[in-house]
């Protein structure tokens, strides 16, 4: 089957007209909406925990860090789900974007290296009070690069998308 | 158009604006500066509330000039988007709520470091904050998700589907 007819069966579904077309603004802006605060949330606090491994702000205990990771989690959940619905409006828009693939990939690798950054640095006891290892700083670093890119490529693909639905 | 509004849009900002690839790279450093403030702001906003109370309070607010940063990185962008569109923004009702949250937060950080910082300073892991600094935290963090609902919904409501007190008259 060609994906297209995925595309414009989706793009048909009761679901995916509503969140397009209706002028509430409980449809599209406020999903928009949840996906932006979301994304405050979740690229915030990371950030934050990535300057603090970086050095600044050393006397907060690393540790207490996953403290945030509730409000992090939340944030994500929040962003899959609005992310989702999103997709479900646009399907084609995103999917014949070679970008949206790429930003895919980014969230994969910042999640993964916020974990990695949990596991190896949170939770050493050497590192909650001053500073931290130079590869710790290497991976707090690369985090803020990472989840920028993401970042980016998401607010890209307003400019870059090829189609926008199946039909046109 | 205003001769302001002609002005703002003849300006170079303008015009460099209006090239191929800065208004996306502006957008990018926008939610890119949203992120540094709702990390830091929000996060002793969070704190003040109560939240992760284990963490001095003086030791979070060493992150706040992370968050100023990124005010100000928003404010250059801000103003380089207003520069190149003004009309898109001087008439849209969304755009003047949006001013009005950001002068509601204004107000309320003037309100902390006036009366509270000094009480909040001191406090240690496990205290809480002052009532009124706690509840200055819940506007702080109300007032900004209302800035970012604002400039989200901008595109929704650009000129001529618009409402506002001085246009048209």
């Amino acid at each position: 089957m060609h994906p297209y007819s995925v595309f414009s069966w989706i793009e048909t579904s009761a679901l995916s007209s509503w969140i397009r077309e209706s002028p509430s603004l409980w449809a599209f802006p406020f999903i928009l909406i949840l996906h932006t605060v979301g994304m405050g949330f979740l690229v915030g606090p990371n950030v934050a925990m990535d300057l603090r491994i970086l050095g600044f702000a050393p006397r907060i205990p690393l540790s207490l860090f996953e403290k945030f990771f509730g409000v992090m989690k939340v944030a994500f959940v929040i962003n899959v789900i609005s992310g989702v619905l999103l997709l479900i409006a646009y399907p084609t828009k995103a999917l014949t974007n070679p970008l949206f693939y790429v930003k895919l990939f980014l969230i994969a690798c910042a999640v993964t290296q916020t974990r990695v950054i949990r596991d190896r640095i949170l939770h050493d006891r050497r590192w909650d009070i001053g500073p931290v290892a130079a590869n710790g700083k290497m991976l707090a670093a690369t985090s803020i690069v990472i989840w920028g890119g993401a970042l980016t490529a998401g607010r890209l693909l307003a400019y870059t998308y090829i189609h926008l639905l199946a039909g046109g | 158009m205003s001769p302001f509004e002609l002005w703002l849009r003849s300006t170079s900002l303008a015009q460099l604006m209006h090239t191929r690839w800065a208004w996306p790279t502006a957008e990018s450093l926008h939610f890119f500066g949203l992120s540094l403030l709702m990390g830091t702001v929000g996060l002793f906003d969070l704190r003040l509330l109560g939240f992760a109370k284990q963490i001095p309070l003086p030791a979070l607010h060493r992150l706040i000039p992370w968050g100023i940063l990124g005010y100000f990185i928003n404010v250059i962008t801000g103003i380089s988007f207003f520069t190149a569109e003004p009309d898109q923004y001087l008439y849209n009702p969304s755009f003047q709520m949006k001013m009005l949250f950001m002068t509601l937060a204004g107000i309320n950080v003037l309100l902390f470091y006036l009366t509270m910082f000094r009480h909040v300073k001191t406090r240690g892991p496990g205290e809480n904050a002052p009532l009124p600094a706690r509840i200055m935290g819940g506007a702080s963090l109300a007032f900004w998700i209302g800035v970012m609902t604002c400039g989200r919904l901008l595109t929704f409501y650009r000129p001529p589907f618009h409402w506002c007190p001085w246009c048209g008259w």
